[in-house]
Order: C-alpha cells, then structure tokens, then sequence
C-alpha cells in the first residue's frame, strides 16, 4: 500500500539499503570471480577475445546504454513535455544506437582486432587523430563516470538516511571492485545480470504505479483539473520536438562515435551478430527508457510537486511515494543497475584507453609488456575512480557538461566516418577539420558572439547546411552514397525557407548543426584534391593483439585470424 | 483519448519484457554453446 500521508517517500532505511548493496556488488563480484584467471589476457581485458555470443553482448549494450541519467531524464522530459516528451528523450537516444550499426560493420571488417576507435584512427591517419579521437573518449568516460556516481549517491541519501557522500563512495567502490580484476570480461558479464534487475523492474514498476495512481481515470482527472496543457497532451508537441528531441537527433550519431563503450562492444562482439544485437538493443534501451518516462507523464497528470521543486527527486519520489516497500527496493536496483553497468563500462573504456592509446602505440604492438599493460589499465581503473568521486563532491553540473561533450563530438562524426570509406582523407584533413569545427562551434552554442546581422546569417547558413550533413551521414550507413547525397540536399533545401531568423534563437541545436557542417566542408574541401589513395587493408595489419598468451590458455587456438604480432611490421611512419 | 493514452504507457513495458526474453533466450544458447565448446562464457 502507498504511504497514507500524502507526499511522504518510503524509506529503506540504513540496514535495508546496506542489504541490498550487499547482495548486489556481493552478487556482480562473485560473478568477477567466478570467470578470473590467474594470468588474465592484455586483449581479453578490452574485448573479451572478439566473439562474445548473442545474449551476453545484447545484454550488455542494452545495460550499458541505459544509464541512471537516462532514466532521470526521460521522467523529466514526461513530466516537462507531457506524453510525447519521453519519445523525445528516449526515441533518439536508442537510434543512436541503431544508426551506428552500420557503420560498426564497417569500422570490424577493416578492423577486425582493434581496441579502441582511436588506435584504427592511429592505423588510418596518424598520432594526432588518434589523441585527438582518444581525449574526447576520456573526456566523455570520465563525465559520465561521475554523473553515474552523483545519481546513486543522490537515491542513496534519497531512500536511506546515508549521506550523498557516503553513498558516492560506496557506488565507486561497488563498482571498481568487481570490474578491477576481470576488466571488459567482467564488465560485460555483470552486464546480464543488471540488465535482468532493471528491465524486469521496468516491467513491474511502470504497470504497478499506474494502477496505484487510478488507472485510466488517472489522465481525465488530470485534464479536469488542469494540470496538463494542450501541448502536454499531444503527440505531437513541437515545444517538446525543438526543445528536447532536436537537439537530441543531431546528437544520435556524435554520442556513438565519440564513445568507447559502444566501440568496444562493437569490437567484443562476434561480427556476425553485429546487427541482431544492436537491433536488441535499440529495441531494449527504448522502450526500458521511454517506459519509465512514463512515471513523469503520471506525475503531470497526478499534478505532483517535485521535491525540494529538483525535477530529478521525481523518480524515487513517484515510487517512493506510491508503492510498497518490496516494489521500493526494485525500484532502487534497477537504478542502482542501471549506474553500475554505466560506470563498469566506462572504468573499462578507459583502461582500454589507456593501455592502447597512450600505453600500447607509444611502445609499438610488438614490444608491449602484456604485464605492465594490464598494471596500467587497472591503475587507470583506480585514477578515474578517484577523479570521478572528487568531481562527484565538486557537484558540477553534469547534465550541461554532458550536452557539451555530445556536441563537441559532432565536431568529430563527418571525419571519423569519412575516413573509414574514403580513400582521399588526410591525416591533416582530419585534424584541421575537428579544430576549425571546434573553434566555431564554441562562440555559437555558448553565444560568445550574439548571433545577430552577418554571424547569425553566417551561423543559420552553417547550420541549415549541417541538418543535410547529419540526415546524409545517417542515410549514408543504410542506403550509400547517392540517396544520402539525395536525402542530404532535399532535408538542406527543405530547412532553407524557414531555418534564417529561426535557428538563431536555439544556440544548443545551431552549435550542434554547425560543428558538422564545418568538420564537412573543411574535411571535404582539404580531401577532395588530395592524391593520398589510402589501402583500408592496411588498418587490419596495424591493429591487433598486443598479448600473444593466445586467450589464456582456456581457449583452443583458432585456424586463420590475424597473425601474430611479430609477423607484422607497421608501416613507415607509425 | 483515455484508451489511448492507456495503451501508449503500458505498451513500453510489454516489449520491454519482449526484449527481456530474448535477451534471456540468448544468454542461454551463449551458455550451451560454451559449456558443449568446453570454454568459458566469456
């Protein structure tokens, strides 16, 4: 039964969350355990050997994508656009997911045994595209570890009388204690038992506080009552479209390059199942993320008052507040799930980081210590931990620094893609392409120039042009090259009439739009006369395993495949 | 408009739990093909 005070949140108390901690991290670590070996695999610490199974990798890109933020932001997006605001939030960020797929095909096949997408951009360009690739993967890692932190710190405090600080240290500690020894492996392993955690509890939560609240007489009260607006009830909201969705599909393929989590996945998994699983997953993260939105449209309609007026109190405090102490404690795994698997992955990314990226190229792949490079990706491990909980108690605000990073990552999309399909883009082209990108990009999404007279033309110009970039990247994945050209100057030429005097007064949305744009034309304009006719087969002989201990002597060795190290010499220059 | 609105929230959780026993089913065949290969899950 919901509590008989309205307004008053279950609590678990210090025992019952102390509990269920325990069970949880006891549960993931056992699993950690249960699949270390005694002399762990330098390769199989980032990608588990290359052919993870269905089921597993499924799991695993569906965890890792919903994060505690997402599920955060989904009930806001419901509570602040009403119905289709949870769309707008959940919808983009699972075609995220999906519009990858295809150039993930592409990225395995020249590149079969690589790491990370910065050591293939090593093997296609050079030093600089690969820091360049690598920085912002840390960068984003480390943002989203904290934001991870925050979120169970903050339920902790929430539903316990635990502090905010003793919660945060006790996630991180969770979470790097189990994926600390068995890296990736673990990390995707655990991953199918958060996911179990947080889509059953999906399952049961949502229908459950629906039918607490009243059921379908639940949205004509809150009609009668006034507590929706007409924009609120409808499906298709544009308030909810310009300001929330998007930003969001401008987005979808930038958060896919720019983070390592799906790139390592992507590498982990058996290339033939490449597509079911990101299908799965897109399926998963969806309607897992869209469905618990549905929790704000209910707090909307019911015409509840966020606690302490932080819409971000609304998830604990909609099942805090309506269900029993059983469903409570469901609930707080799932959200507990949902961050751990978050973070395991981002703590993996970024030793695989550190161990290819900076540790493995600086050597060269044939004289890596497969010793020391597993040294330094659980230090890594330990430092990022460690920087994440102090920016965690520095309590930034993560949510803008996140839509910062996602749009500085569009800087990197046209490049990044462009140089896995065209033979003629330069390692100069690359890198001059993401800074110029970058310096336009910074004055217009934080209005360092108003954007008025001949800038704000100069700026509406770029990003009506970026809108034809982003639908022809996307096109271009599925269709090839010449619907994508179609689709990419109808969509430019269909914005043209209304985007002058219109997109100016949406700064995050141009600043987006316009970090494609220039990386397109700068990258373009440098590529299109260059003589350089880049051999991809290359790629495969530069990238590959580092640790020759073939898969740690549980694993019979497989005919074919890529030659070992000391077979290859990587080309002058590298 | 009530119907509506009734089968757009509780139709999420329906494929989530589509996509739970999928997910579940995989994790399955992942760990019989394993255990028959005589190699780790992962």
């Amino acid at each position: 039964m919901p509590p008989e005070s309205p307004g008053e949140i279950s609590q678990l108390g210090i025992i019952g969350v102390i509990v269920l901690l325990l069970l949880f991290y006891g549960g993931t670590m056992w699993m950690s355990v249960v699949i270390s070996r005694k002399k762990e695999n330098a390769d199989d610490y980032m990608t588990a050997g290359n052919k993870i199974g269905f089921g597993v990798s499924a799991a695993s890109m569906t965890a890792t994508w919903i994060w505690a933020s997402s599920m955060y932001a989904s009930v806001t997006a419901g509570y602040t656009y009403g119905v289709s605001g949870p769309i707008h939030y959940g919808l983009w960020g699972a075609l995220m997911i999906l519009f990858i797929y295809p150039f993930g095909k592409r990225i395995r096949k020249v590149a079969p045994k690589a790491h990370t997408l910065a050591e293939v951009m090593y093997a296609r360009h050079g030093r600089s595209s690969q820091l360049m690739l690598a920085g912002s993967n840390v960068l984003g890692s480390v943002i989203s570890l904290t934001s991870n932190f925050i979120a169970g710190g903050a339920i902790i405090a929430m539903l316990s009388p635990l502090s905010f600080g003793a919660g945060i240290v006790i996630i991180a500690a969770g979470v790097l204690l189990y994926t600390l020894w068995s890296g990736f492996r673990a990390s995707v392993l655990t991953d199918f038992a958060q996911v179990l955690a947080m889509l059953g509890a999906a399952v049961i939560i949502i229908p459950a506080v629906f039918f607490v609240v009243g059921g379908p007489q639940m949205f004509a009260d809150g009609v009668a009552a006034g507590h929706v607006t007409p924009q609120q009830e409808s499906f298709f909201s544009s308030d909810a479209f310009m300001n929330q969705g998007a930003p969001y599909i401008a987005a979808v393929l930038a958060y896919a390059i720019g983070n390592q989590t799906i790139a390592q996945r992507l590498f982990a998994v058996r290339e033939d199942l490449i597509k079911p699983t990101f299908i799965t997953a897109t399926i998963g993260y969806g309607a897992t993320v869209i469905g618990i939105g549905m929790l704000g449209v209910m707090a909307l309609y019911l015409g509840v008052e966020p606690m302490g007026g932080d819409v971000n109190n609304l998830l604990p405090q909609m099942v805090g507040t309506y269900l029993p102490v059983g469903l409570v404690a469901l609930a707080f795994i799932m959200i507990i799930g949902s961050l751990s698997s978050t973070a395991d992955s981002d703590l993996s990314a970024l030793s695989s980081i550190v161990m290819t990226d900076i540790y493995g190229q600086s050597v060269g792949r044939t004289k890596v210590n497969p010793k020391l490079m597993l040294l330094i990706g659980r230090i890594t491990m330990i430092v990022a931990t460690a920087a994440a909980l102090f920016f965690a108690t520095a309590k930034f605000n993560i949510l803008d620094l996140l839509v910062f990073v996602g749009a500085l990552w569009g800087c990197l999309v046209f490049p990044v893609i462009a140089s896995f399909y065209w033979k003629k883009v330069t390692n100069k082209a690359f890198t001059v392409s993401v800074i110029v990108a970058l310096v336009v990009f910074l004055p217009v999404r934080f209005t360092l120039i108003p954007l008025t007279g001949a800038w704000g033309f100069a700026v509406e110009a770029l990003a009506i042009l970026g809108v034809g970039v982003v639908l022809g990247i996307m096109a271009f994945g599925f269709f090839g090259l010449r619907p994508a050209l179609v689709i990419g100057i109808v969509s430019t030429l269909a914005v043209l009439p209304f985007g002058f005097g219109y997109l100016r007064d949406f700064e995050t949305l141009s600043g987006s739009l316009v970090a494609y744009s220039v990386s397109f034309l700068v990258c373009y304009l440098m590529s299109v006369r260059s003589s350089q006719n880049f051999d991809f087969a290359v790629i495969g002989t530069i990238t590959g395993d580092f640790d020759e201990e073939d898969e740690a002597s549980d694993q019979p060795s497989e005919a074919g495949g890529t030659p070992p190290a000391d077979e290859i010499s990587a080309p002058a220059g590298r | 408009m009530t119907a509506l609105l009734t089968v757009y929230l509780l139709m999420w959780p329906v494929l989530v739990l589509g996509v739970l026993i999928t997910i579940v089913r995989g994790f399955a065949k992942d760990v019989k093909e394993a255990r028959a290969e005589g190699r780790q899950i992962i």
